[in-house]
């Protein structure tokens, strides 16, 4: 199975190289049967595409909105809400520079959302100090874990209240929005296959939904 | 010809195969599919996943948040940008699009006929309202026209009251979420059938088929759903007869006091801020109603004090919409966390539950009956689970779990015609850039039919989605939606035999002046459960068709 899988790599490798230069793509035209070469170019195409957005990007992110810290809490935040298990996560789809952008963004006609999440990240701190002893970015994966499930609870019991909640609600939205709306999240994780063209609809095959 | 949407389109075709000489005046501009629609675009193509920059579109009235999008904000026009006036306690949600193909180029393509008893409510329903001074027997023909004209799929079930045409493209594929809905109303005795869609399920009068990508509401680039932008323009523009011309905002009708008859219009160009006049043998308005009515109320004269055509009074009157609310939203247990499908089809669903609920033992509680429509399966959002409680691995695998389970259902109740919800010329004196006053709407949807069919309408959703097998998630019941906020307002003025009580007669011309037609959705009388376009269209050509011989005979 490993060599198999190894041999595809290269060969798309080599097929990428090939196509990386005019002269390359004529031979691939001139040599591949057409269809499979189109194939393969497509399928190359995915695969770095799908490599590039994986990877952590190398150079280091300046923040537009929040400072340091900040942004920190929100990857952690974000990367709780939605974690790397089996499949990429919020890291993954770096939906702590989306929020960052957004809220950036929100400067010009919602500024009351940049308010939200300046006051909600002080809080944050103020909690995790007065049960921690210090700022949010700095306790333990454990401890902050441990805080935002508190936090989420009034979620599990209308009965319950917590002060952090509207902020913990404010970063799950904004979360889900930002990860499902990614690539990694739409495509990755959840395997959206729409908005492709199709020659025909199947629609439902099973029999057993039949009657 | 004023306007070139659902209803202006289709009848500046009928006059100029007709052999008229048409000029067709648009408010917007001319849109080029490849240019202005983004139909395959992703999400995380756009810079705020097409959701606009926080707030960009101001505080958008309720029915509008999901219309407007990066995909769309350049098409529809923004309320913020282009405000109308609300009288106080009021609500309206003003959809509009002011382009050429207005908006049929992002509507919702379902193209169901109404039946014999939608045009008579009053005799042969309940005793309330006004019937329609035309009958099915009268539309059926023109029904039929379209159809063969704009290209519709689905199937002729032979459902009472639900008359479908007999020569429909193929219906589409029903995905599993619908075949499991048809198995659970089967059980209770309600019918589910296929949409007639005006989508193409074959190649059809040398336009391609539905390739399936699902994103008609962005506008579809190759045009196999119909619009007037797509199939009619074109055929139009190449006819000596038509002209069509653009950023022509329509301002009033220019009257002739010795004849009494309209002669044309002034009309404001958008690019120059300049006004124009335009003259013709014939004015008709098919602007989508409010225009057309705001049109007519501008165009007050001394002859006409309260507006033209407004002798009987009820000019801006007897607004309707959809009773529609809220949907119900869960899952199906025996989908879930299936391998996920391409659920895409043709943008809308394939089936749905045409009205059942004849001759209910309900009528003081309210009248006449409902539709429901649902949609299933894998989306472009995370679907039911990202709705539940909790956070982490757990909670990502419940959302990825319920993905391909996720049904929605929803549905449209009869809307009824009251004298009290009206739109009339803003007495504050509100105006668009180009100076022309605009309007206020004084309407409601909250009146207690509303409200009694909205709660029977609920608990028939549970039911059958219970009887389906489905898991519904606790919901809020909300009043229903303002008036046109699923944009298929109607009414306004209305069609009848008695110049008194209507604005327009059985041919769509004014009563008071009959070289003045208004074919959009205006000279409905009442509002059934069913989609509104299909109608619009079919009158429109039925008015032109009749206009076009009058001309021939040379009575107009």
């Amino acid at each position: 199975m490993g060599e198999r899988l190894i041999g595809r790599r290269q060969s798309l490798k080599y097929l990428g190289m090939l196509a990386g230069t005019v002269a390359g793509r004529e031979f691939l035209a001139a040599w591949l049967p057409k269809s499979a070469a189109a194939r393969e170019l497509d399928a190359l195409r995915r695969a770095s595409y799908h490599a590039a957005s994986n990877q952590p990007n190398e150079r280091p992110y300046t923040p537009l909105f929040f400072d340091k810290d900040e942004l920190s809490a929100v990857e952690a935040l974000t990367e709780l809400i939605i974690p790397t298990d089996e499949s990429p996560g919020a890291k993954e789809a770096q939906v702590a520079r989306y929020i960052d952008f957004i809220v950036s963004a929100a400067a010009e006609f919602n500024p009351s959302l940049q308010h939200q999440w300046t006051e909600g990240l002080q809080l944050l701190d103020r909690l995790s100090r007065e049960k921690y002893r210090s700022s949010f970015h700095e306790i333990s994966a454990r401890d902050k874990e441990k805080l935002l499930e508190e936090m989420s609870l009034p979620e599990h019991d209308a009965g319950q209240t917590h002060p952090g909640y509207e902020f913990y609600r404010l970063v799950k939205e904004m979360t889900v929005e930002g990860f499902y709306t990614s690539r990694v999240g739409l495509i990755d994780v959840l395997g959206y296959k729409g908005l492709s063209a199709l020659g025909e609809f199947p629609g439902c095959t099973h029999p057993e939904h039949q009657t | 010809m004023v306007g070139s949407g659902a209803a202006g389109g289709i009848a500046a075709y009928v006059l100029t195969i007709k052999g008229l000489k048409v000029l067709c005046l648009e408010a917007g501009r001319m849109l080029e599919p490849a240019h202005d629609f983004f139909t395959h675009k992703f999400p995380y193509e756009w810079p705020y996943r097409g959701e606009g920059k926080p707030g960009q579109y101001g505080k958008l009235p309720q029915g509008m948040e999901w219309k407007i999008k990066e995909w769309t904000d350049h098409l529809y026009t923004i309320p913020a940008e282009d405000p109308y006036a609300l009288a106080p306690g009021s609500k309206f949600t003003w959809t509009r699009l002011r382009a050429v193909g207005g908006r049929t180029n992002l509507w919702g393509r379902g193209c169901d006929r109404f039946g014999p008893l939608d045009f008579k409510p009053k005799s042969l329903q309940d005793g309330w309202g006004e019937d329609w001074p035309i009958g099915y027997e009268d539309v059926e023909p023109y029904y039929e026209r379209v159809e063969q004209l704009i290209g519709v799929s689905g199937s002729s079930e032979g459902v009472y009251n639900t008359p479908s045409g007999k020569r429909l493209l193929p219906a589409f594929n029903p995905r599993c979420g619908e075949m499991l809905i048809r198995k659970g109303a089967a059980k209770l005795g309600i019918k589910v059938m296929p949409k007639p869609l005006a989508v193409l399920s074959r190649l059809y009068d040398g336009r391609p088929p539905c390739h399936y990508c699902g994103a008609c509401n962005w506008g579809c680039d190759v045009g196999a759903r119909y619009s007037s932008l797509d199939v009619l323009i074109p055929q139009l523009r190449r006819r000596k007869n038509f002209e069509l011309r653009t950023n022509a905002a329509v301002h009033t009708i220019l009257m002739d006091r010795s004849t009494g008859k309209a002669r044309g219009v002034t009309y404001i160009d958008t690019r120059n801020g300049l006004e124009y006049e335009a003259y013709g043998k014939a004015v008709v308005l098919a602007a989508s109603l409010v225009e057309s009515i705001r049109i007519l109320m501008n165009s007050r004269n001394r002859d006409y004090p309260s507006g033209l055509a407004n002798t009987s009074g009820t000019l801006g009157h007897y607004l309707m919409e959809h009773v529609a609310f809220n949907s119900i939203e869960g899952f199906f247990p025996e989908l879930a966390g299936r391998p996920t499908t391409n659920d895409d089809g043709p943008g809308e669903s394939c089936l749905y539950i045409p009205r059942y609920n004849y001759g209910h033992k309900d009528q003081k509680k309210y009248l006449r009956g409902w539709r429901l429509d649902f949609y299933t399966g894998c989306g472009m959002s995370p679907g039911p689970g990202a709705s539940l409680p909790g956070f982490g691995s757990a909670y990502k695998k419940k959302i990825k779990e319920l993905y391909p389970a996720a049904v929605q259902m929803g549905g449209y109740g009869e809307g009824l015609p009251f004298f009290w919800n009206y739109v009339e010329i803003d007495p504050g004196g509100l105006r668009d850039r180009f100076g022309i006053p605009q309007v206020r709407f004084h309407t409601t949807s909250e009146y207690d039919h509303a409200f009694a069919i909205r709660d029977e309408m609920y608990g028939q959703m549970e039911e059958i989605l219970k009887a389906s097998g489905a898991e519904i998630f606790p919901y809020k019941k909300q009043s229903p939606y303002p008036l046109g906020s699923v944009t298929h307002e109607a009414g306004g003025c209305r069609m009848g035999n008695d110049p008194r009580t209507s604005v327009l007669d059985e041919w769509n011309r004014c009563h008071d002046t009959k070289n003045v037609l208004v074919v959009d959705a205006g000279c409905f009388v009442s509002h059934p459960e069913k989609q509104i376009t299909h109608t619009i269209m079919a009158l429109a050509y039925r008015a032109s068709d009749h206009l076009a011989e009058e001309f021939r005979r040379g009575d107009a």
